[in-house]
């Protein structure tokens, strides 16, 4: 490849896309739009690590992104069927009506 | 310290042992495996008995090698107020006459224990009846070993405690009437006491307040060192002589061993006593706790000495009624020998005979105190504690024996008239026993040493000892030792008549009652300690030898080298300090034969066969035939004797006078001290005031202000805390990246 994109633009997305998560989490009301977002952040953090790992032509980044996917893959999985979950007690799934633990 | 009175504290140590390891190991034991449990239990009791005995011996021996001197073994500071110059220490004494208690106390005890394993086998409360032994032990140590007043009134109180708790040890069983008879026997061995140990409580204050100590040495030294010098005391405003108040003392101190020793009139408890076990009977109301208040003149013979002397000197305040109090003592004493052994004659009961037969000895005993014959009394102590628990295991073994031959009957006769039987059968009555000297051999044999052995048969022990007080009262002049050296004599018959009535009425003859027919033996395990006790009752007058013939030693120093025969004598010489009060001339002690009166002995012994010959081959000959039969002498004035109301006596001239002079002495020490005043006015409005401001302001303000401060600041910081439990998950998801975010900035930046 003879024009390598710098890994300036890789760190640049990256933080972009986890700045994108974060605010959708902190302010998106809807359970299944904030687990997106997560989704999102998760997959920031992967660029990251895939970015670098070429960059230092190290494989431990890579390494970590497939446990990083795993783990997501699970947290969806319980996250889901918490959503369920709720969706069915609650009839909703505006994470502003789960609010029992208000002091 | 010199030799091994070290060892002392262990005597009180192994009684201990042996309460704690039945109190919490022995139900534990026994209820796993009965058989095994009741071994471990029983004999870890009785060898802590016998460990006990052991140190005695090692503490004679120590007084041996140490000259016999006396040796006070402190173990801590009881009690110590300097301003009020009160200072009691927990002492050990050992001297001749302590280690002598030591020595009986523990040595028959340990044939007991052995005993009542056999005996007590298969009773529910088997740990808990060696428990209580262990710690009657404990408490009659601390009794005889204690060297202050104090330490021996705990012992007293303490003994008295087991005694209540002995009596009452069957407190579940009912008679017909449904009255818990052993219950309400513990309870009026208890309540009597009371009178008598007030008196002791009373005799330990005028002590205390006279010589500032209750320290046997710093008591005795004193008393001698005022009457020497003729000072008085200051007591209740007033100046009294030395011997007025141990007048007084020694009279209170005869109240008090009325009550612990059953004397007249506190006598009444005693015969009750025996609804305990007969072990405890052996142990506690016949050898060893009602010799107590024997023990207790004994101790205090200086005292007594001093009381009699000032007396004769006239001395003003030191009489009572006109008569020393040590002859009061005496007199008592006789009274009650012949009294209870008239008592005697009219029991049906075995073992209330012999409970009568203790009171009369112990009369023998307090009388011998009273004279100032105090080793007779000791050595009438020592042998009386041989042949009486010998007596009362015996009468066991004859009850264990009876119960065997009922319960065989019952097993035998399946028939109609078994239940008829057994609602009126009493394994006690002698009425229904007789016939028993084929059934039970070993038992006839010892109890027949016993029974003429209390009856003075020469030459066992009860002989040389009884001799010895008659010859005492008979040598001295003076109508007060002619009085009760008729009314001993009289006693000693009786003795031998009422016991002569008893082997009779038990081992000879046919036998009246099925259960008599079918009586059986009693296990070794109780007939081994009768062999200890009976050949001990043989051989116990060799303890204190008397001479024979009148070829009597004319100085004491003559006496002395050839009283090798006079063991006892010489062994309590130590404690008794007969030599040295009487060199210094200050006090004339009554004088005690040391060779044997031919005159006094022979009529005592006369006696007594007549009695025996006349209760076995002319009253009772050929009676009684049947169990119903009335009793020879029920229309003998003597019957009177078991009629007379001596109860309802006791109940309304003893208890009206002690109420009288409780409430007499309340006002008195009420005058004094300003007793109501000082209560009222000084403790009480001081302490109520004092409650008062604490309760206002100290609890109001300062209690209350602090814990509901605290709880009100708890509250304030929650409400404000509370605002940020939102319960928003964004909320939280903002604190959760804020807080990563700072952390980031603190390690980026921070390095």
């Amino acid at each position: 490849m003879p024009d390598t994109v710098s890994i300036d633009w890789y760190v640049a997305l990256s933080i972009i896309l986890f700045t994108i998560g974060a605010m959708g989490v902190l302010l998106r009301r809807n359970a299944i739009v904030v687990f997106m977002s997560v989704e999102m952040m998760l997959n920031s953090a992967n660029l990251a690590f895939v970015a670098f790992s070429r960059y230092l032509g190290d494989l431990d980044g890579q390494v970590l992104t497939f446990f990083v996917i795993t783990v997501a893959a699970a947290e969806v999985a319980v996250g889901l069927a918490l959503i369920v979950t709720i969706f069915r007690t609650k009839q909703s799934i505006n994470i502003d009506d789960i609010n029992t633990m208000k002091g | 310290m010199e030799g091994a009175f070290g060892f002392a504290p262990l005597l009180l140590v192994f009684p201990a042992v042996g309460v704690l390891f039945n109190t919490f190991a022995g139900r534990r034991l026994v209820q796993a495996d009965r058989k095994t449990g009741e071994m471990y239990s029983g004999w870890f009791a009785s060898l802590m008995a016998f460990s006990a005995f052991l140190v005695a011996v090692v503490l004679l021996f120590s007084l041996r090698g140490h000259d016999f001197h006396a040796e006070v073994v402190t173990l801590f500071d009881w009690f110590n107020v300097p301003s009020a110059n009160f200072h009691i220490p927990w002492a050990i004494q050992v001297d001749t006459l302590s280690v002598t208690m030591m020595l009986v106390v523990t040595g028959v005890g340990t044939l007991i224990h052995i005993y009542a394993i056999g005996y007590m086998h298969g009773d529910p409360g088997f740990h808990r009846f060696f428990a209580y032994l262990n710690l009657f032990l404990f408490f009659m140590l601390i009794l005889v070993s204690g060297s202050t007043y104090l330490m021996l009134f705990v012992g007293w109180e303490g003994v008295g405690l087991c005694s209540y708790l002995l009596i009452g040890f069957w407190f579940d069983r009912q008679n017909e009437e449904g009255k818990a008879m052993n219950a309400d026997a513990g309870r009026k061995a208890f309540v009597v006491n009371r009178v008598g140990d007030f008196a002791m409580v009373l005799a330990m204050i005028l002590l205390f307040w006279t010589f500032k100590s209750l320290d046997f040495g710093t008591i005795f030294s004193g008393a001698v060192e005022l009457f020497e010098a003729g000072h008085g005391v200051e007591l209740f405003g007033m100046e009294m002589s030395v011997g007025a108040v141990l007048t007084a003392v020694t009279f209170l101190f005869l109240l008090g061993a009325a009550g612990k020793s059953a004397q007249i009139p506190f006598y009444v408890w005693l015969p009750d006593a025996m609804a305990g076990p007969t072990p405890v009977s052996a142990l506690i109301h016949a050898a060893t706790m009602v010799t107590a208040g024997v023990y207790l003149m004994v101790r205090s013979n200086v005292l007594l000495e001093i009381a009699r002397e000032s007396t004769r000197l006239g001395v003003e305040g030191a009489n009572v009624l006109g008569l020393a109090s040590p002859d009061w003592i005496a007199l008592t004493g006789a009274a009650t020998a012949v009294l209870a052994g008239l008592i005697a004659f009219t029991q049906f009961d075995i073992k209330k005979v012999l409970a009568y037969s203790t009171v009369s000895q112990l009369g023998f005993m307090v009388a011998a105190a009273g004279m100032g014959a105090y080793v007779a009394a000791m050595f009438h102590l020592i042998t009386h504690a041989f042949f009486k628990a010998l007596l009362f295991l015996s009468s066991g073994s004859v009850i264990h024996g009876m119960e065997h031959g009922h319960h065989h009957l019952h097993e035998h006769s399946h028939g109609h008239d078994a239940h008829h039987e057994e609602e009126k059968f009493d394994p006690q009555d002698m009425r229904t026993m007789g016939g028993l000297r084929s059934k039970m051999p070993t038992t006839f044999a010892v109890y027949m040493v016993g029974s003429l052995a209390l009856a003075g048969i020469f030459p066992l022990a009860g002989f040389w000892s009884k001799d010895e007080i008659l010859a005492h009262a008979s040598a001295n002049h003076g109508t007060v030792f002619t009085v009760v050296y008729w009314m001993l004599t009289i006693a000693a018959f009786c003795t031998a008549f009422y016991m002569g009535r008893q082997i009779k009425m038990v081992f000879f003859g046919a036998p009246r009652h099925e259960a008599a027919k079918h009586a059986s033996e009693s296990p070794p395990l109780m007939t081994t300690p009768l062999i200890v006790l009976a050949a001990l009752a043989v051989l116990g007058g060799l303890l204190n030898f008397p001479f024979f013939g009148e070829s009597a030693f004319e100085t004491a120093e003559e006496t002395h080298n050839f009283g090798i025969f006079l063991g006892l004598e010489h062994w309590l010489e130590h404690s008794i300090p007969t030599f040295e009060l009487t060199t210094e001339g200050i006090v004339q002690m009554p004088h005690t034969p040391t060779w044997l009166q031919l005159s006094v002995a022979g009529i005592s012994t006369v006696l007594a066969l007549a009695a025996l010959g006349a209760s076995i081959f002319v009253v009772y000959r050929n009676r009684p035939q049947t169990a119903d039969e009335r009793d020879p002498l029920q229309s003998t004035p003597i019957w009177w004797f078991a009629i007379l109301p001596f109860e309802w006596f006791y109940m309304h001239t003893v208890v009206p006078a002690f109420k009288g002079s409780a409430r007499w002495l309340a006002e008195v020490l009420d005058g004094a001290f300003w007793h109501d005043f000082v209560h009222n006015n000084v403790v009480r409005d001081l302490f109520v005031g004092f409650a008062k401001f604490s309760a206002t302001v100290l609890d109001a303000n300062g209690v209350d202000g602090l814990v509901n401060g605290s709880g009100r600041f708890v509250r304030y910081v929650g409400s404000v805390v509370r605002k940020t439990q939102t319960g928003y998950a964004r909320n939280y998801a903002l604190g959760v990246f804020l807080g990563t975010v700072l952390l980031l900035a603190y390690f980026i930046f921070a390095n």
